[in-house]
């Protein structure tokens, strides 16, 4: 255990280990790794400040990286290219995370489960989403008294969000890892049957 | 816990929780922190990154701290011990109720991670990628740990 190791000095946190991711990683792993987290679309600037590249640099990577399928692009408002997370990339990503970690009876149980936990949500707030919900709060604030307006704690409108988003990949996990047996069953079976 | 009841969407992390982002974290503190194991709350719908630590700061022998983080970039990393210390970094918006906060990166200090309007601090992590936040968090705890105090952890640096 490294435990004995004391740390080193340093006279400002985020200029310490941003130095030490820097000397640890390259610029192109840097950009990936910020890029990977937004999903609001950003500019090139700021991602070369967080990924601490000249802009000129983070520019290069994102293009490779939108090639690569793992960023997208959406035009700026002043015309310039601004970049972010490629939802595909990401739902991709998480569903082979999932596959590799849980199996396939668990993740139709827990598919389950968490389908009818979003009915509930669904049914006890009477809306189909938490955005439908958070207007619906927005208006009832606006017509009703102080006495009858009925508060949603805001806890529960990102558990439902993430319960959507999260129910989402387990979805793709299952229809991904399903795909993939029939194509290996379709293979094996064509090999029966074609004569060499 | 945190914030005036009276508004509590003023100090909700906004955005739904990001699971790659939490299994990004878990990553990191599995490779750099020899004293620290990380699990999800719950492995396909996370709420909460749980790390746990073999020892705690000062008197403490366990301790552990709670990572949230939301598509949005806001986070919290909650720190609890068995001495009953807790203290908190957080961004999220705080309605300007934190009277010495002018970001919304802030720091609930020990020994109750007081959510007081004019005890919460500035918090000195003020870079925004889940790579950094975490080195810094575990930065700042191992100079906590092994100077015996709490001070260093909001800080923001290790003098000689």
């Amino acid at each position: 255990m490294s435990d004995q190791e004391q740390p080193e000095e340093f006279a400002d946190i985020n200029e310490a280990v941003g130095a030490q991711w820097e000397a640890e990683t390259t610029p192109y792993e840097r950009i990936r790794r910020v890029i990977a987290h937004t999903y609001e679309p950003v500019s090139t600037d700021a991602v070369a400040e967080d990924a601490r590249t000249a802009p000129k640099t983070a520019r290069k990577h994102l293009k490779a990286l939108v090639d690569e399928g793992f960023v997208e692009t959406v035009p700026g408002e002043h015309g310039g290219t601004q970049y972010r997370r490629s939802s595909e990339s990401l739902v991709v990503e998480q569903a082979a995370d999932i596959l590799e970690h849980v199996s396939t009876d668990e993740l139709v149980t827990r598919i389950q489960e968490m389908r009818e936990q979003l009915s509930e949500y669904q049914s006890e707030f009477g809306v189909d989403s938490p955005e439908e919900l958070a207007v619906e709060q927005a208006n009832q604030a606006l017509a009703a008294s102080e006495s009858t307006q009925q508060t949603i704690d805001p806890e529960t409108i990102r558990d439902w969000k993430t319960l959507r988003r999260n129910l989402a990949f387990a979805t793709a996990a299952l229809s991904i890892g399903n795909a993939e047996q029939f194509v290996d069953d379709d293979h094996r079976s064509a090999d029966d049957t074609v004569p060499v | 816990m945190t914030g005036s009841p009276d508004r509590p969407e003023a100090h909700t992390l906004r955005g739904a929780t990001d699971r790659a982002a939490l299994l990004r974290i878990h990553d990191i503190v599995e490779t750099m922190e020899p004293l620290a194991t990380a699990e999800l709350d719950d492995y396909l719908n996370p709420s909460v990154l749980e790390l746990t630590l073999e020892d705690g700061l000062c008197e403490a022998k366990t301790a552990r701290i709670d990572v949230q983080w939301t598509t949005q970039g806001e986070y919290k990393f909650h720190y609890t011990d068995d001495q009953g210390v807790d203290f908190r970094w957080g961004k999220h918006p705080h309605g300007g109720d934190y009277i010495h906060v002018p970001r919304l990166e802030h720091y609930h200090p020990p020994p109750d991670a007081s959510s007081e309007p004019d005890e919460v601090e500035a918090s000195c992590i003020t870079q925004a990628p889940p790579d950094l936040v975490i080195r810094a968090v575990l930065k700042l705890w191992r100079v906590a740990y092994h100077t015996n105090s709490y001070e260093p952890l909001n800080a923001g640096q290790n003098p000689p």
